[in-house]
């Protein structure tokens, strides 16, 4: 196993008038390529914060971010759009799908991105919803969405898959297959899986658990036997 | 605590907000200012039309005797009249001005206006109240002397006033349109001031009851055979030149401020909805606080209010103040008034307070739809309208299309109002640049048409009318020129009868008859031509009769129409000399045509004209013709910019969360860009094409408004509708470009977090 994510010094602050709030305090940690990470904390703790700076849609205010040995923090505009399109699939609480666009569209816009032929009835297909392929967002459920949203993550077959409370909008039930879903991403396919929640029961199913609090890490824990999401009890 | 949420409101949606404002200015400014300026032309041309008792008609005849005057008396209709004497005279300046002279009875109708110096006096034996403007244009002061030779007699006498009349507004020779006021003028003297013992009266003015129609048949009815001429006020030359000057003034200030106001409703009523249907969830939530339905709406529905209230007065103030001052310099410079000052309608008033109402009753429509919802339902967002595969959809291109054309397809479908605003936008706008540059193609085309394709000689003389034929033999000898006769003529038809022109020539090839593809008509020795336009008014084609006579003779003529030609400026008929005395009409030369470029006087002539001289009399009287192009298209470009940034900007904020995604999920700014772009040039397109109809119908409105002896076509070259595709395009590429500054510095964090 190698290391393919660094945290080093990593410094976030936000200026509000003449306070300055200091959301990401001296973050340091490191993670392997195909581990399953879920960090841990409660609202406010900084963890949207620390998951924005990693997919490169926010800037440090000190510190170095290396992914696959790439300073991050030192990539202008444009090297970050290319990095967010070749390395980072994001999962957000609220699946942010286009609207305009029907299950099987939102999966193959990817190809307008990334040079890879993407077979979207494919993946769609491997997170079940095959049927639901010519359906808009607004007919789909919420687990359905948030299906659609990861197939259109993995479509693009990136680096690591970044997930912001992925479960955070979802009953448990649907809550545990999305789950399974993004665990067998990170087994099958060898993808780093990143999960932010305040939800402790995740942490059983993780490789190691990051666990944060007010910008700083509290503890790093490598889970040597985790769960299948099925075996959690919610 | 509202109030407060209300300027936060406002200063968030900054720039709908302005634009708002901006679209009930601009409306308001647009109509009131270029109609205070129609308005304002009527209003002061009338003011002074009344204030000097301007004759509602003139008798012409000879030796106008206490008989005549009781027998006119005797019509009954006749409430006042007056007996002048009116004489051209040479004033003496190097270069023989022609001062016309009026020895008049007692000037109580068509008075002499006075400037400065003293008032008119009827019993002053040796004064002069002098044309103000020819006084200037010689440097002559109240008190000066001057003298006039007429008819063998030569008078002087000194200037005791300066001033203007009602009968010469508009005063320019019969050899140019435009007044030269260094050649031209008038003057009013007592009929004591006359020289001779017996002073003949010429001319009758008179005002009348009733309809100048009646008058004329009364006239003709009782006085047959002891008159020339009667002349009504409007065919008066002075009058309906003017008239018809305010006629355009009138049709420009009726057409485009209509377009304006209706544009800025349109974006008005966007706006408006967008704004609250934005603020739903806040609605929710005042209501579940507790606030009153009344104090919510009375909220939302202030927001426009004071914005297009504020508009609208401040349009209603500075529009009559900027707009006319833009005009009226260009125009008092060809017509004399004694005040040029724009004029209130109280139908500016009813724009603004519909404007005002317009922008009340919108907002109170969309703020009571979200009110009567329940406040559960209306603090959860709303339920996203379901898309639908269409036909298009179905299609097997459809899986060929790419992610932009599949994204702004459904885009417009879902948002059809907006795409249709903006698509309404741009046809206003591009109505308003086609029909601006219509108008600049129609007034190129006429002056190449009648100053080079019909006229192609390089100088005009005008015949004195007491030259001999000989003495104008030697001329057109002297200079090697052709003769030419025009006249003002009357025609009628079965069913109308119309005032028009009379060209008589001579084999010349200096001036070529055409067709309105500026192609030679040829018209034989014994062939009449009749204009088209005329033709049209007439309602008559080849083989047809028409009874014609030659103004000041009542000798009518029956002649079959043979030709058809076409004119741009003058409308009546064409034939030759030949022709002419077949009808046993006098054939009496006007002016002589030449190749040769004359300066000096010759005798017998009374002026020289160049056609550069004709061609820059024509651009001086065309000028605010083209100061109307040009705001025209300033405020078309202005518009189409309003009207596609603050319906972008809705665009914009509605899919900000779709484009932050986009963002996310690694598109190039410039992908984003395009997307956008993609859908603005397709509205623009079909706007532009759609707006053409509408651009080509109000020109043709413009033009046909012109007068009876204008004769254009609509029509657009085809540089300068590129031109108009060109700016309309550009216009919506430009405001695109304000747009990609936005794409870029659109932070993905803030954009997606939660719901709202
Ligand atoms: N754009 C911002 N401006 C100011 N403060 C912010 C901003 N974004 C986040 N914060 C603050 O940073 C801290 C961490 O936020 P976040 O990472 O969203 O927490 P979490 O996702 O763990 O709930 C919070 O105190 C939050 O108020
Ligand atoms: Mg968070």
């Amino acid at each position: 196993m190698c290391t393919i994510i660094e945290f080093k010094n990593v410094n976030k602050e936000y200026k509000s008038g003449d306070h300055i709030l200091k959301a990401m305090n001296n973050v340091n940690f490191t993670i392997d390529s195909g581990e399953f990470v879920v960090i841990l904390g409660p609202s406010g703790a900084g963890k949207s914060t620390l998951l924005n700076l990693l997919g490169g849609l926010d800037s440090v205010t000190s510190g170095e971010i290396i992914v696959n040995n790439q300073h991050v923090e030192s990539f202008d505009d444009n090297q970050l759009t290319e990095y967010r399109a070749k390395n980072v699939g994001f999962i957000f609480q609220f699946y942010n799908l286009i609207p305009n666009l029907t299950a099987l569209e939102n999966v193959e816009l990817m190809k307008d991105i990334v040079k890879v032929n993407i077979d979207g009835l494919s993946v769609l297909d491997s997170v079940g919803l095959k049927d639901h392929a010519n359906q808009f967002p607004a007919q789909l459920s919420g687990g359905e969405q948030q299906r659609v949203s990861i197939a259109r993550a993995v479509a693009k077959q990136p680096t690591m898959l970044l997930c912001d409370e992925p479960t955070g909008a979802l009953d448990s039930k649907t809550g545990v297959l999305i789950l399974n879903l993004l665990q067998s991403m990170s087994n099958n396919q060898n993808t780093t899986v990143v999960i932010v929640t305040h939800n402790a029961i995740l942490a059983e199913a993780a490789d190691k658990v990051i666990r944060i609090k007010n910008g700083q890490i509290e503890s790093i824990v490598v889970n040597e036997s985790p769960k299948m999401g099925t075996d959690l009890d919610w | 605590m509202l109030a407060k949420k209300m300027l936060r409101d406002i200063s968030k949606h900054k720039a709908q907000f302005i634009s708002i404002f901006l679209m009930a200015f601009l409306g308001v400014f647009v109509f009131s200012g270029v109609g205070g300026e129609s308005v304002g032309l009527e209003v002061n041309v009338n003011d002074f039309y009344n204030e000097t008792n301007l004759a509602d008609g003139w008798i012409y005849s000879y030796g106008i005797n206490d008989l005549f005057l009781d027998q006119i008396n005797a019509l009954g209709a006749t409430t006042e009249m007056e007996r002048q004497y009116v004489v051209d005279s040479v004033a003496n300046f190097d270069n023989d001005p022609d001062v016309t002279l009026h020895f008049v009875e007692n000037n109580t109708i068509s008075k002499f206006y006075l400037l400065e110096g003293d008032k008119f006096d009827i019993n002053d034996e040796n004064g002069v109240w002098l044309d103000k403007s020819f006084a200037d244009a010689k440097g002559l002061k109240v008190g000066d002397n001057i003298s006039f030779e007429f008819e063998g007699h030569v008078i002087e006498k000194e200037i005791r006033g300066l001033g203007y009349s009602p009968e010469y507004v508009y005063h320019a020779s019969s050899a140019s349109v435009i007044p030269d006021f260094n050649k031209i003028g008038f003057a009013y003297l007592s009929n004591k001031a006359f020289p001779g013992d017996n002073i003949s009266y010429n001319v009758l003015e008179v005002k009348f009851d009733g309809t100048s129609e009646n008058y004329n048949d009364l006239l003709s009815y009782h006085m047959d055979g002891y008159y020339s001429s009667f002349v009504e006020r409007s065919q008066h030359s002075s009058v309906s030149q003017f008239a018809d000057e305010m006629n355009q003034h009138r049709m420009m200030g009726d057409i485009f401020p209509v377009v304006f106001i209706l544009i800025a409703m349109l974006i008005l009523l966007t706006t408006m909805t967008r704004i609250i249907t934005h603020q739903r969830m806040q609605i929710g939530i005042l209501k579940a606080s507790g606030f009153k339905n009344h104090s919510i709406i009375l909220h939302y529905v202030s927001y426009g209010f004071w914005l297009v209230l504020i508009g609208s007065i401040l349009g209603l103030i500075l529009g009559p103040m900027t707009l006319p001052q833009l005009f009226y310099p260009s125009m008092s410079a060809t017509y004399k008034l004694p005040s040029w000052n724009p004029a209130w309608s109280m139908n500016f008033v009813y724009v603004a307070v519909l404007m005002v109402l317009m922008s009340l009753a919108v907002s109170y429509y969309s703020v009571k739809s979200i009110s009567d919802e329940k406040p559960a339902d209306t603090i959860r967002p709303k339920s996203p309208k379901v898309s639908t595969s269409g036909f298009i959809e179905k299609l097997d291109i459809w899986k060929h299309l790419s992610f932009n054309a599949r994204w702004n397809w459904r885009d417009a479908k879902r948002n059809k109002f907006r795409a249709l605003m903006t698509i309404i936008g741009v046809i206003g706008c591009s109505a308003l640049l086609v029909c601006a540059f219509g108008m600049y193609d129609g007034m190129n085309d006429l002056k190449e048409w009648e100053y080079n394709q019909i006229n192609h000689y390089d100088s005009k003389l005008v015949i004195e009318e007491n030259a001999t034929d000989s003495q104008i033999d030697e001329v057109a000898e002297a200079v090697n020129g052709d003769k030419l006769m025009e006249s003002a003529i009357e025609i009628e038809s079965d069913s109308v009868k119309k005032s028009g022109s009379l060209t008589v020539l001579n084999n010349t090839d200096l001036v070529t008859p055409t067709d309105y593809d500026w192609n030679k008509v040829e018209i034989a020795d014994d062939e009449v031509s009749i204009s088209q336009k005329m033709a049209e008014m007439l309602d008559v084609g080849v083989g047809d009769k028409v009874k014609w006579h030659i103004m000041g003779s009542d000798k009518w003529v029956n002649t079959t129409i043979d030709k058809i030609h076409a004119d741009p400026i003058s409308q009546g008929f064409i034939m030759s000399a030949d022709k002419l005395e077949d009808l046993d009409l006098n054939y009496t030369p006007t002016s002589i045509v030449t190749v040769e470029h004359v300066v000096n006087d010759y005798g017998g002539v009374k002026a020289a004209n160049s056609m550069k001289n004709m061609t820059g009399s024509w651009d001086e009287l065309t000028e605010s013709m083209w100061l109307l192009i040009y705001i025209l298209i300033f405020f078309a470009s202005l518009l189409a910019v309003i009207v596609l940034y603050n319906l972008g900007l809705l665009s914009f904020t509605e899919i900000e969360r779709e484009i932050a995604t986009l963002k996310v999920l690694g598109f190039k700014t410039g992908a984003l860009r395009k997307l956008l772009l993609t859908q603005n040039l397709w509205f623009t397109a079909i706007g532009f094409i759609l707006g053409l109809p509408v651009g080509y119908i109000i020109l043709d409105i413009m033009w046909k408004s012109s007068g009876d002896s204008f004769y254009i076509l609509p029509s657009i070259s085809l540089s300068n509708f590129l031109l108009a595709a060109a700016i309309t395009f550009a216009l919506s590429i430009l405001v695109n470009l304000m747009f990609s500054r936005k794409i870029k510095k659109l932070d993905m964090v803030e954009s997606l977090k939660s719901g709202e």
